[in-house]
């Protein structure tokens, strides 16, 4: 009898000390995504842990995926190379063509001082080691960190625009929320000189793969095909970097204001290289400019 | 100790493959979410109190790494461990019929739960087009998934049960 007592009272601990761990969890998640919740010590050795077999597995996955592509190519190869010795002759004439261009690009790119702006960003090369499952977040891992001289709010980019900023720097890992994330909001500007309207480009849960640019005046000039680069407000992204460019746009529920639909220039999709701007500094003035002001 | 570290060893391995390897089959940004099947499959095998503890350490694990929200995979996976370890007792081991059709209803409920958190948030999401895009692949890649993780599993503790 008294064995049985015992053992009830030791069920009701059980259950009390799970309904106590469930209820505490339950809570944690509301602290944690107000920010008054934080393991940074915990997410660091975790990240310090896994990195070296993310990296491995990571490096395993390209390898098949170069196998996979290599051997699927071998077995096209035939067909391909009928085609490609045809296309041979055509190309060779848009090559000379080509060179034309490249020559002319060459000449604007210097006259615009492209090579100029470019040369404002530091930029740390990465690759992408781990992504979330699901689309409930955004976020990559790549495999540099603080030893590499990567910290929290450094902006990532890849050749093609604006991929995220880092919200996590590890030893040598770093957790990069994407500009998909719901959470994420990137100060922009339309790029288009006579328009230079501002908004706020943020992820969208119901469209993962386009983020909106909200807050746009209604009677603003935004129009499809505008090009969104970044404001360089709020100080974590530097300014000019290309976000996208505008879809569609739309009313907002309250009739003041409009968003357009996002196309990023980036396909995140297929992100495997990014670049991590580790400092940015004030652009040095075109040579254009100083050449018309002389 | 030993069996502790077997199954550390296991899950960090399932782990790394879910986050490095397998993203690169995804479907609109879905992929398979193999720390739900282990919890759910040892849940099966080993009982609610196997359950919990394996649902909490994966939750950790998930929501330190690459969660959205710190506590939702935590709270997700310990509610499935511990639901599935209630039917442990009722159940025959050998068969794996019910854990594998399980995992339709387990990512279901998953995918309800995380879109309950959301919404508790104040994150809008457009439920129609989540069913479609993020549920659908969701169910489609957990049940390809489900029989051999739980086969694993199941030949993991066959092997170093006590």
């Amino acid at each position: 009898m008294s064995d049985k007592i015992r053992r009830e009272k030791k069920s009701g601990k059980k259950i009390a000390a799970l309904i106590f761990v469930f209820v505490s969890v339950f809570c944690l998640v509301f602290f944690a995504a107000r920010g008054r919740f934080q393991a940074p010590i915990a997410n660091k050795t975790v990240a310090l842990i896994l990195s070296p077999f993310q990296n491995s597995i990571s490096w395993i996955g390209d390898k098949l995926s170069f196998i996979t592509t290599t051997v699927s190519d071998i077995m096209h190869v035939h067909e391909q190379n009928k085609i490609l010795l045809s296309e041979v002759e055509e190309l060779r004439a848009k090559n000379i063509a080509a060179n034309e261009f490249e020559a002319e690009n060459q000449r604007l790119r210097a006259l615009l001082g492209y090579k100029q702006v470019a040369v404002q960003f530091d930029l740390e090369p990465a690759r992408v080691i781990g992504r979330d499952a699901a689309t409930w977040s955004s976020m990559i891992i790549v495999n540099r960190g603080t030893a590499d001289g990567i910290a929290n709010d450094m902006a990532v980019v890849t050749e093609m625009g604006l991929v995220g900023h880092v919200i996590d720097a590890g030893i040598n890992t770093s957790k990069v929320q994407l500009i998909l994330d719901p959470r994420s909001s990137v100060g922009t500007l339309i790029q288009r000189p006579e328009s230079r309207v501002a908004g706020i480009v943020e992820g969208d849960l119901n469209n993962p793969t386009m983020p909106r640019m909200v807050n746009i005046p209604k009677n603003s000039d935004v129009i499809v095909g505008d090009v969104i680069v970044t404001s360089g407000f709020g100080g974590v992204y530097p300014k000019g970097i290309v976000v996208g460019k505008i879809k569609d746009i739309q009313n907002e529920e309250s009739g003041l204001l409009k968003y357009g639909v996002v196309e990023t220039t980036v396909n995140f999709q297929k992100l495997e290289d990014v670049a991590i701007i580790t400092q940015s500094r004030e652009a040095p003035p075109a040579p254009l400019e100083q050449n018309n002001q002389q | 100790m030993k069996i502790f570290s077997v199954w550390a060893i296991l899950t960090l391995g399932l782990y790394v493959l879910q986050t490095s390897f397998l993203p690169m089959f995804s479907y609109n940004g879905v992929s398979v979410n193999l720390m739900l099947l282990l919890t759910v499959s040892i849940a099966f095998l080993k009982g609610h109190h196997w359950g919990v503890f394996v649902g909490f350490a994966v939750g950790v694990l998930h929501d330190l790494t690459t969660g959205a929200f710190f506590g939702c995979n935590i709270f997700i996976y310990m509610s499935l461990g511990f639901l599935c370890g209630k039917f442990s007792d009722h159940i025959f081991k050998e068969q794996f019929i019910l854990p594998v059709f399980s995992s339709l209803l387990t990512t279901t409920f998953y995918y309800f739960m995380m879109t309950a958190f959301l919404h508790m948030l104040d994150y809008k999401l457009n439920l129609q087009w989540s069913l479609q895009y993020t549920l659908i692949p969701m169910l489609c890649y957990q049940f390809l998934f489900a029989y051999p993780i739980h086969k694993l599993v199941f030949e993991v503790n066959k092997r170093f049960k006590k």
